[in-house]
């Protein structure tokens, strides 16, 4: 396994309780760095993931926007200007076009059975508190929309302002103009109203100030103004933004040792929630780097040869998010142009030439020393901020930011990276509780905030949510109860038979010359843990080979005959190529499964066993075999899970997992891959898959499901509606074409684990993770939308991060309560951790599915496989 | 704030590049250039535009901005505030940005002590009353090294289209040269000063009687600066009111040295620690005589200067079991680390408490033990 399954697996903490210790417990990990799911990551530091093509129109479908509950008497109000007041002024940074809150999807209203209540009512009742605060606003408090009109007409948006506020005494101080639209704290005299201003030229422009709406709290351009105003008072606290959130710089965590400098910090957003409008503020660590890419260039050009140097550059350093010197702007380092350096001159907006070497000395008085350092090409994220073409970058001008993948993989790094950013619920509630500290004492915030007549809860929101009773594992006659506070069963299952144990008769084992003992002590392991699974075991084909991949190469493809059930092959190093040349053989041109194991895992005696156990597991699951399972009461149903990997490298593609369920037991998955290529949609693969998928489910069935439940990861944030509106219709498309009888229940839950939201459970006076099945779907949901969060998982450091299920599509009549229990339930299936996980197990197999495709084999393999765990 | 677009509005017939308002802002920072101040006030800062591009110059430890208009001053204030770079490599020059909401006509010990004080387009914006105090407010109270006032030159106003009476609605008067330069020469007089006449904006060819578009006087104080004076006003009440402060972070101040140092000694200490550990294995690889996997990366420079280290004894870091220790000393003399602290003395004490040492103070102990490697 690579250093970053080892730095995941180590850095979560040892199974609590059990002998086994999570080296060993993780170690049985392929060698792909892997994601494990069910407990925190260090993900704070890390830069916001890879945004997916969509379709041009996407920003505009706020069209389809309609009025939240609970003002249903009110006019759709608003709306209609709302492209316009993106483009307000005081956005910061010209304007963030995106809406990355998917304000407007209104799916609920879709949802016939859901209109009266969508909460559960199964569990019993915990005191939580969760990191929002209430915005208050004045009794009565409205918005006031004018249109401003200029007659003769004006052009320049800064003359229109500047003649606007000739009449200060008549606006005021408080206001927010872009250049035709208005906003004001407080109503006019008269609707409307006309003055005149006087240009330079002496020339009278009458103004005309209409007065066009009045705009309740929560109508979403309110929503958006408050976020703006927010986004000002963070300002005036002298807090710094990088990417969407903000940071306090001047407390600096240091880890001197890897150069790393932690901001910490706050991301926050104001939204109407299920009762009402608050804002969310969760603690966030930015990791920057006292470092430069040119710095970081240099020592790499020690650490290769000459001729690796370019190549190893660019896979470094592609993707990642620089911060200038010179301004605090974010970019991606998009390419790398080897041809340009600093001396090169490009076209100033007056139209003149200069050399950056120049441009820089002069504006911003930075000295570029290497002359014939490249220059870093960014393309600009956003068509519509008028720059045209790439962004050119001087590496010894950009800071590095966040972790690049050598250093998540380094062990110690990642530790003393944790130590700072895992806050216990405690801690972190008390710095969540700094921000309003520091709007409460801070004058100028203050005042901001009367002007326009708002203000923030001094307490954190407190409600009750419902914690579900724990599930029973079954494993082949053998009924488990784990301890529901570790989420974990690895100790209780130890030595019970398998539901399904594969054999290996006849399975090969590749191992270079100094791994042979290893290898041996390997098969004596498996020997000693494999009876009491029911496995029934082989000696092993004992295949050495040289330590060249295609010495490896060679060797499978003699030794494999059709009977072959299994290869392993102990790796001695992590070197992702020949790891991909034996997944990418095995996977694609001759099927068969595959474990790969760095044979350092394999060394220390005193986690031997444990390894060998979680092997052999991983690998009878790889066969075709099944561990365990969990009560499902539903009948018919086939689950899907869909997860993309975003291939930030080759060529940009887009790859989607899918994972479909074949029994009622949840144990055996069907899986394929969408491979997206440039200008294709994702969605079209996907239906290919769902095809296939109904397909094999009648092979196994012998009839057709009658509900498809599909649980759709890896959507970004602001991408609800392109899901709503074009992959929800394909699916149905597709379930349609399967014949004219056929008429399947439909529900598409939207699962998404990165957040900003977290629970507290509230025990007396002090607050601790919420327990694993833990359900809240009241407060912090949204109204528009039939969602709940769950905590499925167990962490033992730092505070829990709940998933968040939207359920966006849903014809299937099943209750709220079944919904949340099925939910909860498919958390359990996961077979490469003996635990509750965080995602269902779909979204996690579709995840380890997609990761392996992207990584390593980037094309679709072979469908042989598709009914086995291969990817695990 | 107005004063860049009404220039944009005149281009289309006379153009200049890059725009006169670039023009005026690229004059001062040439004359920042020339005379290296360290304490600048801007007058009528309005957009912070030129102390945005002020704050730059590497000569400027004091930065202030004084606007009549509070709301023009806060509309884009944060283009002041420190950038995460200043965070992350505090540079040894400190610098205060503060911004002013008042007006020119009254006087305020905060702004006592500047080497330049520039009033770009500010004067003709003041009414009479205003700008009958302003010369014993800037040149009297005040009393800066330089003062650059730039306002329009009304002879110009023929070549600009569609410009009647003045160039903005809110000019109480412009000035032709002539009046300007009375004005300057007689204020310059009465409180000491000499005066410079130039300005930006070329007349086009055939026409170069007519001046510059924008004239510009730069006055120069004849008489050294008076302490006592200075003192005796300080005890004036405070009219001003501040809106903006920002303190960059600056290795004069402790906080920021020590945090530089220790991050640059524990950086330096983990390179000499991986090569004299790599310097190990390799000899140790060497008599094992396997593996040609591994390849040891000896930090070229880094070698070099241990080597050259070695025969100062006393100086050589070593491995004793699972630790590392490094003589302060050679910590010390590593280039970027002398530099921080400059004495040996001062060094210790900056470290203190933030670095592990060995029992007798000597040296540096850093623990080998590196899991899983």
């Amino acid at each position: 396994m690579t250093g970053r399954a080892r730095a995941r697996a180590r850095g979560r903490p040892p199974a609590l309780g059990t002998a086994l210790p999570a080296v060993g417990a993780a170690t049985a990990q392929e060698t792909v760095p892997s994601q494990l799911p069910g407990h925190q990551q260090p993900q704070k530091g890390r830069t916001p993931p890879p945004v997916a093509e969509e379709p041009a129109s996407r920003g505009r479908q706020r069209q389809t926007q309609n009025v939240l509950q609970g003002q249903k008497e009110r006019k759709p109000e608003g709306l209609q200007i709302s492209a316009g007041f993106q483009e307000l002024s005081l956005v910061d940074r010209g304007g963030r076009r995106r809406d990355f809150h998917d304000l407007g999807v209104n799916t609920r209203q879709t949802i016939e059975h859901v209109q009266e209540s969508k909460t559960g009512t199964s569990g019993s009742v915990i005191k939580l508190v969760a990191n929002y605060f209430r915005v208050m606003s004045r009794p009565q408090w409205a918005l006031y929309q004018y249109h401003v009109d200029y007659n003769p007409e004006m052009e320049a948006r800064r003359l229109r302002s500047a003649l606007l506020f000739q009449h200060e005494k008549l606006i005021g101080k408080t206001h927010a103009f872009d250049g035709s639209i208005l906003f004001l704290p407080r109503k006019l005299e008269n609707k409307v109203t006309e003055v005149f201003s006087k240009t330079r030229n002496g020339e009278n422009v009458k103004i005309t100030i209409t007065l066009t709406n009045e705009l309740p709290p929560s109508s979403p351009t309110c929503l958006q103004f408050y976020n703006i105003i927010f986004r000002r008072i963070l300002k005036m606290l002298n807090l710094q933004q990088i990417g969407r959130n903000y940071y306090n710089p001047k407390d600096p965590i240091t880890i001197p040792n890897h150069r790393l400098i932690v901001w910490p910090g706050f991301a926050s957003s104001i939204l109407q929630y299920e009762e009402n409008i608050m804002l969310c503020v969760d603690i966030s660590y930015k990791v920057l780097r006292s470092e430069t890419v040119l710095d970081f260039m240099y020592s790499l050009y020690y650490q290769v040869e000459e001729q690796r140097f370019r190549d190893a550059c660019v896979k470094e350093l592609i993707g990642l998010i620089v911060l200038t010197k010179y301004n605090n702007k974010t970019y991606r380092i998009d390419d790398i142009d080897w041809d340009g350096n600093p001396q090169r001159t490009f076209r100033k907006a007056d139209g003149s030439e200069i050399s950056f070497v120049d441009y820089y000395k002069r504006q911003y008085n930075q000295e570029i020393t290497d002359l014939n350092q490249p220059v870093l090409v960014s393309q600009p994220k956003r068509r519509a901020t008028g720059l045209q073409g790439p962004v050119i970058l001087i590496p010894e001008l950009c800071f590095l930011t966040g972790l690049t993948e050598k250093m998540r993989n380094d062990f110690n790094m990642m530790k003393d990276l944790s130590v700072h950013t895992r806050l216990p619920p405690e801690q972190r509630q008390r710095e969540i509780g700094r921000l309003r500290d520091y709007i409460q004492n801070d004058e100028n915030v203050q005042k901001e905030l009367q002007d326009w007549g708002l203000n923030f809860d001094s307490n954190l929101l407190s409600f009750p949510g419902r914690v579900v009773q724990g599930e029973k594992i079954f494993q082949s006659g053998n009924v488990f109860d784990y301890n529901p506070q570790f989420a974990d069963w690895s100790k209780e299952t130890r030595g019970a038979p398998l539901i399904c144990p594969k054999a290996l008769d006849n399975w090969l084992l590749m191992y270079t010359r100094r791994n042979y003992d290893v290898a041996n002590t390997l098969v004596q392991n498996l020997f000693k843990v494999t009876p009491s699974m029911g496995i029934k075991m082989r000696k092993a084909t004992m295949i050495e080979v040289d330590d060249r991949t295609e010495a490896y190469l060679r060797a499978l493809q003699q030794s494999i005959t059709p009977d072959t059930n299994i290869v392993v092959c102990v790796l001695s190093s992590s070197r992702k190529d020949k790891y991909d040349a034996i997944k990418k053989y095995l996977c694609t041109d001759c099927p068969i499964p595959s474990q790969c194991v760095l044979a350092r895992t394999l060394s220390k005696p005193q986690t031997a066993m444990a390894v060998a156990t979680k092997i052999a597991l991983q690998m009878n699951c790889k066969m075709g075999g099944e561990l365990w399972t969990v009560e499902i009461p539903l009948k018919q149903v086939m689950i899907v899970g869909i997860d993309c990997y975003h291939d930030t490298l080759a060529g940009k593609q887009s790859i989607a997992g899918f994972v479909a369920s074949m029994n009622q037991t949840m144990t055996r998955w069907f899986s394929r891959c969408a491979v997206q290529t440039r200008g294709q949609e994702l969605v079209d693969g996907l239906k290919a898959c769902l095809q296939t998928a109904l397909r094999e489910w009648f092979k196994w069935n012998k009839c057709l499901p009658s509900r498809v439940i599909v649980y759709r990861d890896g959507v970004g944030d602001g991408q609800l509606s392109t899901l709503v509106s074009y992959e929800v219709p394909q699916f149905l498309d597709c379930l349609k074409s399967v014949g004219k009888d056929y008429n399947p229940r439909l529900t598409v839950i939207v699962v998404k684990k990165r957040l900003n939201t977290r629970f507290f459970a509230r025990y007396g006076e002090a607050l601790k993770n919420p327990p694993p099945g833990t359900v809240v779907d009241v407060e912090v949901t949204r109204p528009e939308w039939y969602d709940f969060f769950i905590v499925s998982q167990a962490v033992r450091n730092g505070c829990v991060s709940p998933t968040h299920y939207n359920v966006i599509y849903d014809t299937s009549k099943l209750k709220p309560d079944h919904i949340q229990r099925l939910t909860y339930k498919l958390c359990h299936m996961y077979y490469n951790w003996p635990g509750v996980i965080r995602v269902p197990a779909p979204c996690q197999y579709a995840h380890k599915l997609a990761f392996l495709i992207g990584q390593s084999i980037h094309k679709e393999p072979n469908l042989l496989l598709s009914d086995r765990l291969y990817y695990l | 704030m107005d004063k860049n677009f009404q220039e944009e509005q005149s281009k289309e017939m006379i153009k200049f590049t890059p725009p006169l308002s670039k023009q005026r802002y690229q004059f001062i920072k040439d004359l920042v250039e020339k005379y290296r101040p360290k304490k600048v006030a801007d007058l009528g800062c309005a957009d912070c535009k030129l102390l945005w591009m002020l704050k730059f110059c590497s000569c400027i430890e004091v930065l202030v901005g004084l606007d009549i208009s509070a709301s023009v001053m806060k509309e884009k204030m944060h283009i002041l505030s420190p950038l995460p770079v200043d965070y992350l490599e505090p540079t040894e020059r400190s610098l205060t940005v503060t911004l002013y909401h008042g007006s020119v006509a009254h006087k305020d010990p905060c702004m006592i002590g500047f080497d330049l004080v520039t009033c770009i387009e500010l004067i003709e914006h003041l009414e009479e009353s205003e700008l009958k105090k302003f010369p014993e407010v800037v040149f009297g109270f005040m009393a800066p090294s330089i003062v650059v006032i730039s306002t329009p030159n009304v002879e110009f106003n023929t070549l600009l289209p569609g410009v009647t009476l003045f160039r903005h609605p809110d000019h109480k008067f412009e000035w032709n040269r002539a009046q300007f330069q009375s004005w300057a020469l007689e204020t310059a007089r009465r409180y000491d000063y000499s005066v410079e006449f130039t300005g930006v904006g070329h007349s086009p060819r055939g026409m170069e009687n007519i001046g510059f578009c924008t004239q510009i006087g730069v006055f120069v104080r004849k008489y050294p600066q008076t302490g006592g004076f200075a003192v005796s006003e300080k005890s004036r009440e405070t009219v001003y009111k501040t809106v903006f402060k920002a303190v960059y972070p600056s290795l004069k101040d402790d906080k920021y040295l020590q945090n530089t140092l220790v991050g640059e000694v524990i950086f330096t200490a983990q390179i000499i620690k991986q090569s004299l550990l790599n310097h190990l294995m390799s000899e140790c690889e060497e008599c094992n005589n396997s593996t040609t996997e591994r390849k040891v990366q000896l930090q070229p420079c880094f070698s070099k200067y241990m080597r050259r280290l070695a025969v100062e004894k006393s100086m050589e870091s070593f491995v004793k079991g699972n630790v590392v220790y490094i003589p302060l000393k050679t910590v010390f003399s590593f280039p970027k680390v002398n530099q921080l602290c400059g004495t040996f003395e001062k060094f210790c004490k900056l470290i203190a408490g933030k670095v592990t040492l060995s029992s007798d103070g000597y040296a540096l102990m850093l623990n080998t033990e590196h899991e899983d490697e």
